[in-house]
């Protein structure tokens, strides 16, 4: 028999060695590997012969190979199979076994024959030859290199490239700057992944005006307008170049106001409802002597903006929700007990750990007050600012949701992206720091993105058929945050990232020609990072789009949206008292004063339920228009964990041949089936086509472009859920984690510790 | 409109009495209306709100009444009844202190939720329903051994039990080792508690190895041994040809097992049984089930409790003993899967031995995750071996407090829904049959559930007398038929019994809640049957469009073989 651990040889071989090689054989072609490299990307450091580590119990899975750093990715190549993996969902962008540096969280090396572990940063020295290198990921995987074999200098040298190049020095050593340069020059059409741009609707980007005269057209916001007042960001430096704002104020009013708002963020329109209130989202106003004077000008330009002069209500977001800090310590803490805490020991306490990570908590209050402030937009058809110091985190999360459950608009795949650069990108959201990819400033890292998707996750678990894309998608699209080459999570703000793309251009003489930059693409183009094929995991295969068909007692129908049904208005709403939504500051109509009517206390405890709580209730007594408004179900039992997620990486975790996936393989082989009775039916051009059938519709796919991933004809009906489906799809475990298989070195109770997340310096203090 | 019209009557049920009151909801507050009891039901249905507040309860789901108040009781709507129910809720109804007005229907109410206790029958006795369906020939104990491929040659039918003279508490047909002799059998039922001896419940058809379930051996302080009943487990574990031990899985923790001694029970001992190896499974007693049921609803009913949710729930040790039982019986699909025998028993053997046998071959057998397989399962492993039914419902018993109550077969149900959660497409039968199934665990309108074991229910006539609760299922299949089922033969469901994945199952256990919205059936369900329809829709089109268009436009190749037109969105197989 031979051992788990492979004997150390006791001279060096550069082969590897043969008691670990009775599953497979050596690869004479060992020396030939080579990392697949993007335009721009160069290799740094490599090591041979390493062992990447995949089974949890024994050595007997673990992969022979090469483990390289470039500028872009830590990347093992191998001409191994992985075991159990009947399934991949390929990047195009990233090789099976690469991490990309900005996903890369820690670097842990570890001599287990002398019991020293330490953890990398940036431009460090590491006296002891590491026999292992752990890398924690940002997307929650741990992935685990065993150096027995290979040479010891360069394994050292490999990580400590991997930990220098993965904390860079500035923004434009970020990855993306040299791909992008790269293609840039390149000529067009020549693109080393291919990316076949989908004939498909693209997101709009609102960096032009028209982009924004469209929504305003599509709302109906009549009143509003978009205003160029900071082109060339001579204004505000966070905002965008273009935004809307109500038409009663003239460019000039805005400049003169500017100066009084944090970092001169003017107040942005971001929705209107067809009953002609509107969300409008704005930073806080600096200087006390203003606050009020200011604060009425606006109230009163958005009532101007009413068409029913309806009321103003300001809800302050910064004393309603949780902080960012209190959003990142949450997630630091689920992020501990979902895969760090050794799996069964967790289980007793699993329930009361999530519940003290407060993840679900903030999910939930996140949820609440946008659901709240949809009561105020709907239910009493008033205008709704939401006020945070200085809008770019809080208000990112609350309007997005807000318009979710509002506008069905959003709920389709090119809505929610437009969403996303709408209300976070373009409105600053700081995606760069927030995302820490410079790894410079702990404290400015959160989540929030995160917990937008997490709360989309909800509405989605709790109504399916209402949301045109998958949780995959959600999942992938939050991955694509730490692949720094989209415009989309890169930068701070609008400014930011026409600013530095010049400058990178002009310091490595890029011809421009008539760009104004270089342009980064944004994470919406998806044939970037996949195939058409593996994007259509992205299609709901539950989804009831506006132009298509359901199915009402046995009749099928297609929906038409029109204005009204698509948010129908509260009947019967009970007469309001004022201020009985707490949190929430109250502007009388017109009124010469800016008045905070404090709620009455006793009044609201003997009353059975707020008028909020009636509203939704009614709602909830109704049975869900789809196309129309769409509430939280509230109560902390209808909220959940998202599985997907959080648990993908966790072998124990994985239901094997289960999952709702299984369920949604079944319903794609009949949406896709009804795709082809559709196509089927169009084709006969001469009789008419069937009235009912939305043959002309203009979402409906080409034949060759089909929007289910699993596709009836292929084998023909299986009567089961294909194999390699599991609670993880399109993702597994194997191979991810090795969380358990920490042999024969004194890790094992150190990694189970919290402080590996929590804090680098003492630990790299502790050792060496 | 006289409101009396609308109170749905099912045949054989009869109007007692009514009276006007006021149901304190504890949602919406004081309701005035009437309520009007049947020898079945409590209905309420409110006069002043509207849309009106409707209360439907079968009187067999009412666990307690009692008078709330007295005559000078102050504040309003203090005096009343309070009515606490087994299926997660209490009702409380409050009437006018003059006159002893809530006397009569407290009276009426006592009597009729409690008839056993009052020397009357049972609902399920004066039911005249009729159903196109008998659910009484759902299950026949030799068929199903048949379909297992029984008898063989190392298994036989005995009789020996015909009038229950072996083991009252067992069924009259029993699978034994085909080496035991019928006086083996009386001497080893001599060495089980109540006679209980090990039989077969289930044998793999390949590897032919068996789930045996019994009662613990009376070893007692004394730590007594008996030599046929130490044969007897070694003839059960040669019987499929491996040289493995035998698996003896006692699902009580090792020390509640250690206690049994002193009641003379206990387990079998290493020294005893040497070919066999022995693991306790560590699920709880009855009672402790009980309390954690009844702190569940403590959490859930009528407020969700919303501030410490999820360590509250935790605290209920609900989902705890729900992955307690999933992983005991994991671990017997497991040893089953590779080719050992098991034995499985806890004290007497009708409880979470039930829970662990059934769960196991649901696991392993992909028939009883048919609709019609989960009625053979449950009439077979719970009520045919004796569960005792009736002690731990309380059909009709006004015994409210007594120690025999526990929810284990609502236990072993919301197992089973965790198993259908985690594997969508693997189970017949929907939710809303589960649902079903515990609703008339407690309403007495079938005899299904009726009685502790057999022997009772022949003495008391339930299959001639009494109506199935599957007549009733069985009559209207496709309501209970989950539209994501994919036929698959031979695999074993292995679900992960994990806190990671298990869930309180809300639409049960906070089905009352108005603030939830509820809904027939999941949504994802209700789309897939939508779309069902769609297709057939589009087939039917396609189809008149083929007929009359004599030019073919299409290659046949991909054109679906025409489906029948009178397809419904209940029909799972369709040609396609």
């Amino acid at each position: 028999m031979f051992s788990v651990k492979p004997l150390k040889p006791t001279f060096k071989s550069y082969l590897p060695p043969l008691q670990t090689e009775l599953t497979k054989t050596p690869q004479p072609t060992i020396n030939k590997l080579e990392a697949k490299l993007l335009p721009g990307e160069i290799v740094v450091n490599e090591v041979n012969f390493v062992r990447k580590c995949i089974g949890a119990e024994s050595s007997r899975d673990d992969l022979w190979g090469k483990l390289i750093c470039t500028n872009f990715k830590i990347s093992f190549v191998t001409h191994d199979a992985l075991p159990q993996q009947k399934f991949q969902y390929a990047n195009r962008l990233l090789g099976e076994h690469d991490v990309p540096l900005a996903c890369v969280e820690q670097v842990v090396t570890v001599n287990d024959a002398k019991g020293k572990q330490k953890v990398l940063g940036s431009n460090q020295k590491l006296k002891f030859n590491p026999t292992e290198l752990i890398v924690y990921c940002k997307d929650f995987r741990i992935v685990r290199f065993r150096f027995d074999e290979a040479g010891p200098e360069s394994a050292k040298k490999v990580c400590l490239a991997i930990a220098h190049y993965s904390q860079p020095a500035d923004l434009q050593l970020l990855f993306g700057f040299e791909y992008v340069g790269k293609r840039h020059c390149a000529p067009s059409g020549d693109q080393v992944n291919g990316a076949d741009r989908a004939g498909g609707p693209q997101t709009p980007l609102f960096d032009r005006t028209c982009d924004w005269d469209r929504e305003i057209k599509r709302t109906g916001a009549s009143e509003w307008r978009v205003c160029s007042v900071n082109e060339g960001f001579s204004v505000s430096p966070s905002l965008p170049e273009y935004f809307v704002v109500p038409v009663s104020l003239a460019d000039q009013d805005l400049k003169q106001y500017s100066g009084f708002f944090t970092a001169q963020r003017i107040p942005l329109w971001c929705w209107n409802h067809h009953n002609g209130s509107a969300l409008v989202r704005m930073a806080s106003i600096r200087d006390p002597a203003q606050q009020r004077k200011l604060d009425q000008r606006i109230c009163n330009a958005v009532t101007r903006s009413h068409p029913k002069r309806g009321d103003v209500l300001k809800s302050d977001l910064d004393k309603s929700l949780p902080s960012i800090q209190d959003v990142q310590a949450a997630f630091v803490r689920l992020r501990h007990i979902c895969v760090i805490e050794p799996f069964e020991e967790s289980e007793e306490k699993w329930l009361s750990s999530m519940e003290s990570s407060r993840w679900l908590e903030y999910v939930r209050a996140f949820l609440k007050h946008s659901a709240e402030v949809v009561y105020m937009l709907e239910g009493k058809q008033a205008s709704v600012i939401l006020q945070e110091e200085e809008d770019r985190d809080l208000s990112c999360v609350v309007s997005s949701l807000v318009q979710i459950m509002l506008d069905p608009h959003f709920r389709s795949l090119q809505g929610f992206q437009s969403l996303v650069q709408k209300e976070w990108v373009m409105a600053g959201h700081r995606f760069l720091d927030r995302c820490n990819h410079l790894k410079r400033n702990d404290k400015e890292e959160a989540p929030l993105f995160l917990l937008f998707l997490d709360c989309v996750w909800q509405l989605m678990n709790q109504y399916p058929a209402a949301f045109e894309f998958t949780e995959t998608y959600l999942t992938v699209l939050s991955d694509s945050m730490w692949v720094p080459v989209f415009s989309t999570f890169l930068f701070n703000c609008a400014r930011q990232h026409t600013e530095h793309s010049r400058d990178f251009a002009r310091s490595k003489n890029i011809p421009l020609g008539r760009d104004k930059a270089l342009r980064f693409p944004p994470v919406w183009d998806w044939s970037q990072q996949f195939t058409l094929k593996d994007q259509a995991l992205f299609n709901s295969p539950l989804y009831v789009g506006k132009g298509g068909p359901c199915v009402q007692n046995g009749a099928v129908k297609s929906f038409k949206r029109t204005k009204k049904n698509y948010s129908s208005t509260l009947r019967g709403m009970p007469s309001l008292r004022n201020g009985l939504l707490g949190e929430h500051d109250y502007f009388p109509r017109r009124s010469s004063l800016v008045l905070r009517l404090r709620p009455d206390f006793s009044q609201l405890r003997e009353a059975a339920e707020s008028p909020s709580e009636r509203f939704f209730g009614d709602w909830l007594s109704r049975p869900p228009d789809l196309q129309g408004l769409l509430l939280p179900q509230l109560l902390p039992s209808h909220l959940k964990l998202w599985r997907l997620y959080f648990l993908r990486w966790v072998p124990e975790a994985q239901i094997s041949r289960g999952g709702p996936i299984t369920a949604f393989h079944k319903l794609s082989l009949l949406a896709d089936e009804i795709e082809t009775l559709q196509r089927q039916l169009r084709q006969y051009k001469g009789g008419a086509p069937p009235s009912s059938a939305p043959a002309s519709a203009p979402g409906t796919p080409q034949p060759e472009q089909r929007r289910m991933y699993f596709k009836a004809d292929t084998p023909r009906d299986p009567p089961s859920p294909p194999d390699y489906l599991s609670s993880s799809f399109p993702f597994s475990p194997v191979g991810n984690l090795c969380r358990r298989s920490i042999l024969g070195t004194p890790l094992s109770k150190f990694l189970s510790g919290a402080k590996i997340w929590l804090s680098t310096e003492t630990l790299a203090s502790e050792t060496l | 409109m006289d409101p009396l019209a609308e109170v749905p009557l099912l045949p054989g049920e009869e109007r007692v009495t009514d009276k006007d009151l006021i149901y304190m909801c504890p949602f919406s507050g004081a309701v005035k209306g009437k309520v009007f009891i049947t020898n079945y039901r409590l209905f309420f249905k409110s006069t002043d709100v509207d849309p009106a507040v409707t209360l439907d309860v079968p009187l067999g789901a009412v666990s307690r009444v009692e008078k709330m108040g007295g005559a000078t009781s102050r504040g309003e709507n203090s005096y009343g009844l309070d009515i606490t129910c087994k299926d997660m809720r209490n009702l409380r109804f409050a009437l006018k202190q003059e006159g002893h007005s809530r006397r009569d229907i407290f009276e009426i109410l006592f009597r009729y939720a409690f008839p056993l206790s009052h020397a009357m029958p049972l609902f399920a006795f004066l039911s005249q329903e009729k159903f196109e369906e008998n659910g009484w020939s759902v299950y026949s104990p030799m068929q199903e051994f048949r379909r297992q491929g029984l008898p063989n040659d190392k298994w036989r039918i005995t009789f020996l039990n015909q009038s229950y003279e072996l083991c009252d508490t067992y069924p009259t047909v029993l699978v034994v080792p085909y080496k035991a002799t019928e006086e083996d059998l009386r001497k080893v039922a001599a060495f089980r508690s109540r006679g209980r001896i090990p039989v077969l419940s289930w044998i793999h058809p390949e590897n032919q190895a068996v789930i045996a379930r019994c009662s613990q051996p009376l070893v007692g302080m004394s730590g007594k041994r008996n030599r046929d009943d130490e044969r007897y487990l070694d003839i059960i574990r040669e019987a499929n040809g491996t040289t493995n031990k035998l698996t003896i899985f006692d699902a009580r923790p090792n020390v509640n097992a250690v206690a049994n001694k002193a009641t003379g029970g206990g387990y079998e001992g290493e020294d005893a049984y040497q070919n066999a190896e022995l693991v306790f499974l560590d699920i709880h007693n009855i009672h402790v089930m009980r309390e954690s049921l009844k702190k569940l609803k403590d959490i859930v009913y009528p407020n969700v409790e919303e501030s410490h949710w999820l360590s509250s729930l935790e605290s209920t040790h609900w989902l705890e003993h729900i992955k307690l039982v999933l992983a005991g019986a994991i671990q017997v699909a497991d040893k089953i899967s590779s080719g050992n025998s098991v034995v499985v028993h806890c004290s007497d053997g009708w409880d979470r031995t039930a829970q662990l046998t059934s769960l196991a071959m649901l696991m392993l057998d992909s028939y009883y995750r048919t609709l019609k397989g989960f009625q053979v399962l449950v009439e077979k492993e719970w009520i045919s071996f004796g569960h005792k039914f009736a002690s731990r419902i309380g059909h009709g018993d006004k015994n409210h407090a007594d120690a025999d109550r526990s929810p284990i077969f609502v236990q072993f149900i919301d197992c089973v829904w965790q198993m259908t959660k985690q594997f969508p497409t693997a189970f017949e039968f929907s939710e809303r049959l589960l649902v079903t199934v515990l609703d008339h665990l407690y309403s007495c309108r079938f005899g299904t559930f009726l009685y502790n074991c057999e022997s009772v229910r022949d003495t008391n006539e339930v299959r001639t007398k009494t109506v199935s609760l599957w007549s009733l299922i069985n009559s209207d299949q496709a309501s209970y038929i989950n539209p994501f089922y994919a036929t698959e033969s031979t695999r074993v469901l292995y679900p992960v019994a994990s806190m990671r994945h298990l869930e309180l199952w809300v639409t049960y256990y906070i089905r009352w809640n108005p603030r939830i919205r509820q809904q027939q059936q999941s949504p994802v369900e209700q789309r897939y049957k939508e779309l069902l329809a769609l297709r057939d829709q589009y087939l039917k089109k396609l189809e008149e469009l083929q007929l009359s268009d004599s030019a073919p436009h299409l290659p046949n190749s991909t054109a679906p073989s025409p489906a029948s037109p009178t397809q419904r969105v209940t029909h799972l197989h369709t040609p396609f």
